[in-house]
């Protein structure tokens, strides 16, 4: 009896150390990342624009990881929840209200690309860019008719707190933080909200809806035995992922202050720098850790973004190249790494 | 029980590479009884399972379950009373997720999935149980991925997973024909006390004529998409590999002078 409890409490220590070493990683990067930042000059601005853009990272994770679906879609539900959540606060609605409906708008856009791949079996690649190209149009009408809507004088979630908590962080820490209050509050206010929606989505993904939708994505047909139909899952992954890019949409508006069409350029190739930069780094097992590394991820990519930026003084038009570049140093730099190891072994032997 | 009534399955009807995998497929299967099937390859034995599960569509025919008509309902609303195990170790677990987790989902079976915790403490007792059974040692490794498992012991758990919420009807496809002889054994012998504890209605394909001696009431020869022959009662009883051996190449040798006298 005893041996039997023994054993089966192993499995339990050997999650634990898991555990351990996970946060070991986790503190040893914010060290470095954190002394990065301060040798590097990098203001902490980019933490706030990190987290903004971070469930979009999350988003990625969900449909290339969680569903096993090549799925770009996020390009397209990311302004469309921007749109929905600036227009809203425009017309005089709180900006909870409008950050919901940005959810809701994200959701039906990945719903969207859901049944086109479902009832016209055309798979995620293509049924997503159908979907983003008609994207664009809605945007333009949620946005009625024009490409950008200014945020200017309506009332944000930054917008509210923000003249309470600089005069508040002048009291206790003096003038010099008045420059950084807006960026300070940023990061409080949207790591906030990225913590609440990753607890609700680690919530959703033990349930077990959740179980089955992470089944599909690596054995379709076990769960059509199972008696669960796999595509209502497929619906249910990607309209929640897909909801999360219209959360960060409606995030990233109120921080530039503006909703514009062309938001979502390119937010595909960020989200999977985003998973791939966590998954290097944090190397995360469990589901929990892998949501984590999402995020994380993203944060380390704006970082160094904005690094580099600083560090070669570039202006703001060579964004888009410079992303790019931090792209592909994540994706390349793996798959270098593991090419020299192989040549040192040939060496070697 | 399962009653198949004139099923035919036609693949790329009216070209060139038309191929008639089932014709006029008749086939009555009782509670508690034991088919085996047999047929060289290409003889229909896995579109007759697919028709049955519901992966492939019956031209003409019907096909009924415990006297319900199941032929037009979808795949994933039939395996709530059809459990179906494999021949490839992969196809019946989900790689990733760990043991309890699979079990957890095919705990589900039978019922929809909603926001319930996933893994739940009430069914631990259960799956130790179930797992406990097969002495495999796999219930001290319940959270160990199933990615890390040997062929058998994947198998082992996809033939628990297909009968833990009690089907009517249990297909198995080859399930031993991927794994080597020791787990093989194994995995034939949880397969009977599987189907006895449940008195489950099984129907087996097996290439192994040993096999379709050894369990089972009932054997029956499929080729070309026919029923060749059905061997049961007293003659089933006392059958041995060799007669079957036997019957097959005679099967063949007249195949064969058909072709000869057609070429």
């Amino acid at each position: 009896m005893t041996a039997t409890a023994s054993a089966a409490n192993q499995p339990q220590a050997s999650a634990l150390s898991a555990n351990r070493s996970f946060v070991l990683r986790g503190i040893l990067l914010a060290v470095v990342v954190g002394a990065f930042m301060s040798l590097g000059n990098v203001n902490i601005g980019a933490i706030g624009q990190g987290l903004g853009y971070a469930l979009a990272g999350v988003t990625v994770f969900m449909t290339f990881r969680v569903l096993g679906f090549v799925d770009l879609t996020v390009d397209g539900a990311f302004p469309i929840g921007g749109a929905a959540c600036a227009i809203l606060i425009v017309n005089g609605h709180s900006p909870e209200y409008a950050m919901l409906m940005g959810f809701i708008a994200g959701a039906l856009t990945g719903m969207a690309t859901a049944l086109i791949d479902i009832i016209f079996k055309i798979e995620g690649l293509l049924a997503s860019i159908i979907v983003i190209t008609a994207a664009y149009t809605v945007t333009l009408h949620v946005m009625e008719g024009k490409s950008n809507i200014p945020l200017l004088g309506q009332e944000t979630l930054i917008s509210r707190y923000s003249k309470a908590f600089r005069t508040w962080l002048v009291e206790q820490f003096g003038d010099q933080m008045r420059r950084q209050s807006t960026n300070l509050l940023e990061i409080i206010l949207f790591g906030f909200i990225v913590f609440i929606v990753l607890a609700i989505l680690y919530w959703f993904l033990r349930s077990e809806i959740g179980l089955a939708i992470r089944a599909t994505g690596k054995n379709p047909q076990m769960v059509r035995a199972t008696g669960l139909n796999h595509n209502l899952m497929i619906i249910i992954g990607l309209m929640s992922a897909n909801g999360l890019a219209g959360v960060a949409g409606s995030l990233v508006v109120q921080q530039f202050g503006f909703a514009d069409v062309s938001l979502g350029f390119g937010l595909i190739v960020r989200g999977l720098a985003a998973v791939i930069i966590g998954e290097v780094l944090l190397r995360p097992r469990s589901v929990g850790q892998l949501l984590i590394a999402a995020v994380t991820g993203m944060l380390v990519f704006d970082i160094s973004r904005a690094w580099i930026f600083s560090a070669l003084d570039l202006p703001t038009t060579d964004i888009q190249f410079v992303s790019a570049l931090v792209v592909l140093a994540a994706l390349g730099a793996p798959r270098l790494y593991d090419r020299w190891k192989t040549y040192k072994q040939r060496l070697g032997g | 029980m399962l009653s198949l009534d004139q099923v035919s399955v036609t693949f790329n009807a009216g070209t060139v590479n038309e191929v008639r995998a089932l014709r006029d497929i008749s086939l009555l299967a009782a509670e508690g009884e034991f088919v085996t099937v047999i047929g060289s390859n290409g003889a229909g034995k896995s579109t007759l399972f697919n028709v049955i599960s519901g992966a492939a569509q019956p031209d003409s025919g019907h096909i009924s379950l415990d006297g319900e008509d199941i032929t037009y309902w979808p795949e994933y609303r039939r395996s709530h009373d059809i459990g179906r195990v494999f021949q490839d170790p992969r196809l019946g677990t989900c790689p990733g997720l760990t043991i309890r987790e699979n079990l957890s989902l095919a705990a589900i079976h039978g019922r929809s999935a909603g926001l319930r915790r996933d893994v739940k403490k009430a069914e631990e007792a259960w799956f130790f149980e179930q797992l406990e059974r097969q002495r495999l040692g796999l219930e001290h490794r319940l959270d160990a991925d199933v990615a890390l498992l040997s062929g058998g012991q994947r198998q082992a758990i996809t033939l628990v997973m297909a009968t833990l919420t009690k089907p009517k009807l249990l297909l198995l496809d080859e399930h031993t024909a991927a794994l080597d002889p020791n787990a093989a054994e194994q995995v034939i012998a949880l397969t009977q006390q599987l189907a006895e504890a449940n008195d489950l209605c099984v129907v087996m394909i097996t290439h192994s004529m040993q096999q379709a001696c050894d369990l089972g009431d009932r054997v029956i020869m499929m080729n070309r998409g026919r029923i060749e022959f059905e061997i049961a009662g007293e003659e089933r009883r006392n059958l041995k590999p060799a007669d079957l051996i036997d019957r097959f190449h005679s099967l063949q040798d007249a195949e064969l002078s058909d072709a000869q006298l057609l070429g």
